[in-house]
């Protein structure tokens, strides 16, 4: 198995499973932490992700099919495509990334971790990435904390056509947004708009 | 140049005396919480009571006198109001009668410039760890030179749910090490665990283990929070230093006394080949060499306080200092 890419709390490799190619994400073990903590945490949290990896594609949200699950690993198919980060798409194509927000917020979930490096460019498909983070939640807070990552990580142009078409299709969208305005105002997200 | 630290933000009265980076004195009195914890008005009425005598000590100790002084810093905020003012006056009454500089110092920020000071480390990610805070702090140069917070808690610090659970179970002061003489001999127990990226929260955590207090043996409970909250640490903290890709972690304030916190943040690093530093037990718990330290920095700098920034700010956020 080859490293493909990893962070802090786990590591993804390429593999090969039924002649296809897959990658697989491994939660590892953390020597910091006590053993009885810490196959605690690896192992609710590798459930939580492939159940919402499941509840996300119900939703109507593309992300990748899971293919088997390990007591801290989850196999998954491999997609071919680009993280949105390194894609160039024209302002409006934000408007399906907004899209795609609303869709996974209703049905119930926020990601935790929204922005562009977790957005696979498939064609002309989007494909949302690493469910880490994510929780079972409709919470506006939440949703709001979604947004804002995504407002800190694009253009003013892009963000107005996510923002718009998120506003049209999100359930409750109003609620979210006037909590986005407030969340935004408090301190330790003001510093960077002083730019 | 030779600077004087008033630092008196919480429970601490302490005096540092810094010359040329080395630092000289570092004398301190420490209010007794007792049972009932901090009541302002009467900690800064200690603080009054105390004042000259640790400054004079400081300055005996560190052999100058007032008159070589070039400068005097004090902790403008964030801490008790009342207390903020006793250093505050105690310091402006000083820079007055000798004619010199006065520095108003961000108390965060001493934390780790001090403990930048004796590492040598140059530009770690900061686990900033009291009572009053829990943050992971690292240097941002944009839109002015400040510690931008990568994460902190969403309720209250580590060492407040600490003391407090350690208040609530009947335990004897100095709570933090109390609950962690307690853990050595203790077994695990499940407890919440709550990080969110890189950010905290303790209360949850809080009222789970003043409930088990009452069910289980202390020890366990103990240990169990102990290792719960630390790890939550250490797993928003790896987070941060990943994230920055940064090769230097440093911790620092009260609890960062804790050898286990210290033990497994030495862990992680390792794991990711991170240098790791950290200030003696007396210069993480408050104190006046750190702001001595800080401001002769700033002063070095040239930076001058205007009379309208000489004041104090209870709630003086990290990131709103300019940093030099």
């Amino acid at each position: 198995m080859r490293r493909f890419s990893g962070g802090a709390e786990a590591e993804i490799f390429e593999t090969e499973i039924f002649g296809k190619g897959a990658v697989v994400k491994v939660r590892c073990e953390k020597k910091y932490r006590i053993r009885e903590l810490d196959v605690s945490i690896r192992r609710t949290r590798t459930r939580r992700e492939a159940k919402l990896l499941h509840k996300a594609r119900m939703g109507g949200v593309l992300v990748p099919r899971v293919i088997a699950l390990g007591k801290f690993s989850i196999y998954m198919e491999k997609l071919s495509g680009t993280p949105l980060k390194d894609t160039k798409i024209p302002e409006k194509g934000y408007g399906e990334i907004g899209r795609l927000l609303a869709r996974m917020h209703n049905a119930g979930i926020v990601h935790g971790d929204f922005t562009p490096a977790n957005i696979m460019v498939c064609g002309d498909d989007f494909y949302v990435i690493d469910f880490g983070l994510a929780e079972d939640s409709r919470s506006s807070e939440e949703r709001a904390i979604d947004l804002l990552l995504m407002k800190r990580s694009v253009g003013r142009g892009h963000y107005k056509f996510f923002e718009s078409a998120y506003a049209r299709e999100a359930d409750g969208s109003k609620e979210t947004l006037a909590r986005l305005s407030e969340v935004e105002l408090r301190g330790r997200y003001q510093i960077r708009t002083l730019t | 140049m030779i600077v004087i630290g008033i630092e008196s933000s919480a429970h601490t009265f302490g005096v540092g005396v810094v010359k040329n980076g080395k630092i000289l004195a570092n004398e301190k009195k420490m209010y007794d919480v007792g049972a009932s914890g901090m009541i302002p008005a009467e900690v800064a009425e200690f603080h009054v009571e105390n004042s000259g005598e640790v400054l004079e000590t400081a300055l005996g100790k560190s052999g100058m006198n007032l008159e070589d002084v070039d400068g005097i810093g004090y902790t403008k905020g964030p801490g008790l109001g009342p207390c903020l003012q006793v250093g505050q006056m105690t310091a402006k009454t000083l820079a007055t009668r000798l004619g010199v500089e006065l520095v108003p110092v961000n108390h965060s920020v001493a934390h780790v410039e001090i403990t930048k000071h004796v590492t040598g480390l140059i530009d770690p990610v900061a686990l900033y760890v009291s009572g009053g805070n829990s943050q992971i702090l690292k240097i941002d140069n944009k839109p002015y030179r400040h510690y931008r917070i990568l994460g902190e808690t969403f309720d209250i610090g580590v060492g407040n749910m600490l003391d407090s659970f350690a208040r609530a179970a009947g335990l004897k002061p100095a709570w933090g090490s109390t609950v962690a003489k307690l853990a050595e001999g203790g077994r695990y127990t499940a407890m919440p665990y709550t990080v969110k990226g890189m950010d905290f929260a303790f209360t949850g955590l809080l009222t789970r283990a003043t409930e088990l207090a009452a069910e289980r043996k202390m020890e366990d409970v103990c240990y169990s929070l102990q290792e719960t909250s630390f790890a939550m640490l250490c797993e928003a903290t790896e987070r941060a230093l990943l994230l920055t890709n940064s090769v230097e972690l440093c911790t620092c304030g009260g609890v960062a006394q804790s050898k286990r916190l210290k033990e497994m943040l030495g862990s992680v690093c390792d794991e990711h080949k991170i240098k790791f530093g950290f200030a003696s037990d007396d210069l993480n718990a408050d104190n006046g060499a750190m702001i001595a330290v800080t401001a002769e920095k700033m002063l070095e700098q040239g930076y001058r306080a205007g009379p309208k920034e000489c004041g104090i700010e209870q709630r003086y956020r990290v990131d709103r200092a300019v940093v030099f």
